[in-house]
């Protein structure tokens, strides 16, 4: 009996040995791959982003495509420059109104273009369309066109770049 | 409940084919810690593993990102520099626990029939590790990695017939690059896992099937492995494990040096457990190259040959003295390399301070890199991420001769912190031609070189210096100084100079704009010019730089010359990290 003791405690110690060596690899290894889930790795622009002159967009005139470009972009180790983040359409319906309308799809995030022909915005993935004012007309997104914050500095025009969650109704910064 | 509950699970996997009656392992005679050194093998490799994979989450294999993601693991990543370290350092373990394996099983005999595949299947085991460690050595791109690297090579390539052909398809390609860390990376997480798995399961398979040598002669009763032998196992896991995380703690994981820069020179360093092939080399004069890659098929070689030659059926070490003493003397003559290479490299001062520019050099890459990100343009980028780090290599290259206190041959003023701020321009106002000003240029030794203001009041010098002050666009001026300063200048100055933007003086440079970044830039490009010493042309030894430089190149140096003006000597010995 004395034996059988021995033998469990033999089995208790090493199971318990083995398990601590074990976790001590383990839970580096998670804490490692979970890391980045909690940290922003790649940055986007704090700062308004300069368009150029407001006086290269006619009043009136059809929505016109703009790149939209951060001077830098640290992406983990990397820091990248003049990272095109994607594209909004400007508008000047007059003088001294100048409109953005951010050219990703509210729906799942689609590059939306301009439909000449029909006047109205296009997204070629699933069909939505929406109004130039970005209003929703038809097709599956479940909101209008997202307006980014705008303004005129010196005659220059700079926007805020903001990512919107696609995919519900509720206008929500992603 | 609990019982029927585990009967069930039992049962299930029973009759799929798992679980059942299992043989129980045994090992004959009784459990020691003579039987440990396969399994703790075991454990370290698992270490490798789990340490590998996660560091394969982070790793781009690239010539441009593969430092700056090992730099961003180690520095920034939670735990990165932990497991890089665990990674590192355990291949280290490895090599050791697989050396004493291996001595322990020569010394015994137990390499003898019928465990000749054993041992052979084990020596090829430690041929792949070294291979996998030297794989994982580059990966890094770092200067440590990338030499060691080039001389392994190089070595490798000195093969008779073959070697051109061996080096290229290492290198994937004519040259290092992309190609080259692509494919030892392949190497090291895809092909030497699979072929380093697959051997260990021959070798355990088979050492587990004939069970291990007995320690002592005659019959022996067989006992099952567990707990007894399991327990003995994994405490010496558990001491070698510690030991290796105190190592890693106490290092703080593994160390990164600058990145890989093939114009920089680095005194390159095999891994440890390669310096003895390193110390041979040094000692083989021209015949180096044959040395490096004959010695180890010889050492291989014998290995592999031992159980061939020594086959009488005599285990006990004293009786195959002329084996246990060749293998002493191997043994004896790997260390003694070793630590003769280690040693040599502890007495010279020359390689001591290279070593710790390296250092300083690596710890500003991280630092760079840490804060500012690696440019897109490569991890050897990462030192103009420095502030005025480019202007400052210009500064160095064209211009220091000319104008460092420090130079020899110093021709023009000294471009120092605090150029052409207040306290210079007083400086210089008081007396133009003092050493540190026009004293060494052909300027001051003629009539034409402007005179000395130092009967000047006080009161009126500092209005004037602010006035001049304010061509510079700083945004710090006194505007009732400056106001009362154009008198001054109208009184003083304005016989010679002019101050309006581009107009020269009548027999003086033009001072519209003085100390700005574009009167700079203007001046740098053509300092003969009618605007600025046009009126010395002669006397002016200035090159204009407007050729040999690019715009973008003299806007930096100009940028610079306004940065220098409220820059103190720390802030330069910042950006100077030799100094």
């Amino acid at each position: 009996m004395a034996d059988e003791d021995r033998r469990k405690f033999l089995k208790v110690a090493t199971c318990a040995i083995g398990g601590g060596v074990g976790l001590v690899v383990a839970a580096p290894v998670l804490t490692l791959l979970a890391d980045p889930a909690t940290k922003i790795t790649v940055t986007t622009p704090t700062a308004p982003l300069d368009l150029g002159l407001v006086e290269q967009f006619r009043v009136g005139a059809e929505p016109r495509k703009v790149d939209v470009i951060a001077p830098i972009v640290k992406d983990a180790w990397l820091a990248a420059r003049n990272v095109v983040l994607g594209a909004a359409w400007i508008q000047r319906p007059a003088s001294d109104k100048v409109v953005a309308l951010s050219a990703v799809c509210p729906h799942l995030g689609c590059a939306v273009g301009w439909d000449a022909s029909a006047g109205n915005f296009l997204c070629p993935c699933h069909d939505s369309r929406f109004s130039p004012a970005g209003d929703k007309l038809t097709g599956p997104s479940e909101r209008g066109l997202d307006e980014l914050p705008l303004q005129v500095v010196d005659g220059r025009l700079q926007l805020m770049w903001i990512r919107y969650k696609p995919g519900q109704s509720v206008r929500e910064p992603a | 409940m609990k019982a029927s509950m585990k009967d069930v699970v039992r049962d299930f996997l029973r009759e799929r084919g798992l679980g059942g009656e299992r043989v129980a392992s045994v090992i004959p005679g009784e459990a020691s810690f003579a039987y440990v050194f396969g399994t703790v093998l075991m454990f370290l490799f698992l270490v490798e593993a789990a340490s590998g994979v996660a560091m394969a989450a982070f790793y781009a294999p690239s010539s441009t990102d593969a430092w700056g993601s090992v730099a961003y693991l180690q520095d920034q990543a939670l735990l990165g520099w932990f497991l890089r370290g665990l990674h590192v350092h355990g291949a280290s373990a490895i090599v050791v626990i697989a050396g004493i394996h291996l001595v322990q099983t020569a010394l015994y005999g137990a390499y003898k029939k019928p465990r000749e595949l054993v041992w052979w299947l084990g020596i090829l085991l430690m041929v792949l590790t070294l291979a996998w460690a030297v794989t994982g050595y580059v990966l890094r791109w770092d200067q440590a990695g990338f030499w060691a690297n080039k001389v392994e090579v190089g070595i490798a390539a000195a093969t008779p017939l073959l070697g051109g052909v061996i080096k290229k398809l290492a290198l994937g390609g004519n040259d290092y690059g992309n190609l080259t860390l692509t494919r030892f990376y392949m190497l090291h997480v895809m092909i030497l896992p699979a072929l380093v798995g697959g051997v260990i399961a021959g070798h355990v398979m088979l050492a587990r099937k004939l069970g291990p040598t007995p320690l002592g002669d005659g019959e022996q009763v067989s006992r099952p492995r567990w707990p007894e032998q399991t327990l003995r196992n994994t405490i010496a896991i558990a001491m070698v494990f510690t030991i290796l995380l105190a190592y890693v703690i106490s290092t703080h994981g593994a160390d990164l040096a600058a990145p890989a820069d093939p114009s920089q020179a680095y005194d390159a360093r095999p891994l440890w457990y390669f310096r003895w092939l390193f110390e041979l080399r040094e000692l083989s004069g021209s015949a180096e190259k044959l040395v490096a890659l004959i010695t180890p098929a010889i050492v291989g070689g014998a290995l592999v040959a031992l159980p061939l030659v020594d086959r009488l059926p005599a285990r006990d070490p004293r009786r195959r003295l002329p084996y246990v003493g060749g293998l002493a003397g191997l043994l004896a003559l790997i260390c003694g390399l070793t630590i003769a290479s280690l040693v040599s490299d502890t007495h010279s001062e020359e390689l001591a301070k290279r070593v710790a520019k390296a250092d300083v050099r690596a710890a500003l890459a991280r630092k760079l890199a840490r804060e500012n990100g690696v440019p897109a343009t490569g991890a050897g980028d990462v030192f103009m991420t420095a502030p005025m780090a480019k202007a400052r290599a210009l500064f160095d290259s064209r211009c220091k001769s000319c104008h460092d206190a420090q130079s020899k041959d110093r021709k023009g003023p000294i471009i120092a912190p605090g150029h052409g701020n207040r306290d210079w321009l007083k400086a210089f106002i008081k007396n133009p031609s003092g050493d540190e000003f026009w004293g060494r240029t052909k300027l001051s030794k003629t009539d034409a070189s402007m005179k000395p203001f130092q009967q000047m009041q006080p009161t009126d010098l500092e209005n004037l210096v602010e006035l001049i002050y304010s061509e510079s666009g700083e945004s710090d001026v006194v505007e009732d100084k400056r106001k009362r300063g154009v008198d001054v200048f109208e009184h003083a100055c304005s016989d010679c100079h002019a101050r309006e933007d581009g107009m020269p003086g009548s027999s003086a440079p033009g001072l519209g704009g003085v100390g700005s970044r574009g009167y700079y830039l203007s001046f740098i490009s053509n300092p003969k010019s009618a605007l600025h010493m046009g009126h010395d042309k002669d006397r002016s030894q200035m090159p204009r730089f407007d050729k040999e430089l690019t715009l973008v190149e003299r806007d930096a140096l100009a940028e610079y010359l306004v940065w220098l003006r409220t820059a103190t000597p720390a802030d330069l010995a910042v950006l100077d990290p030799y100094q």
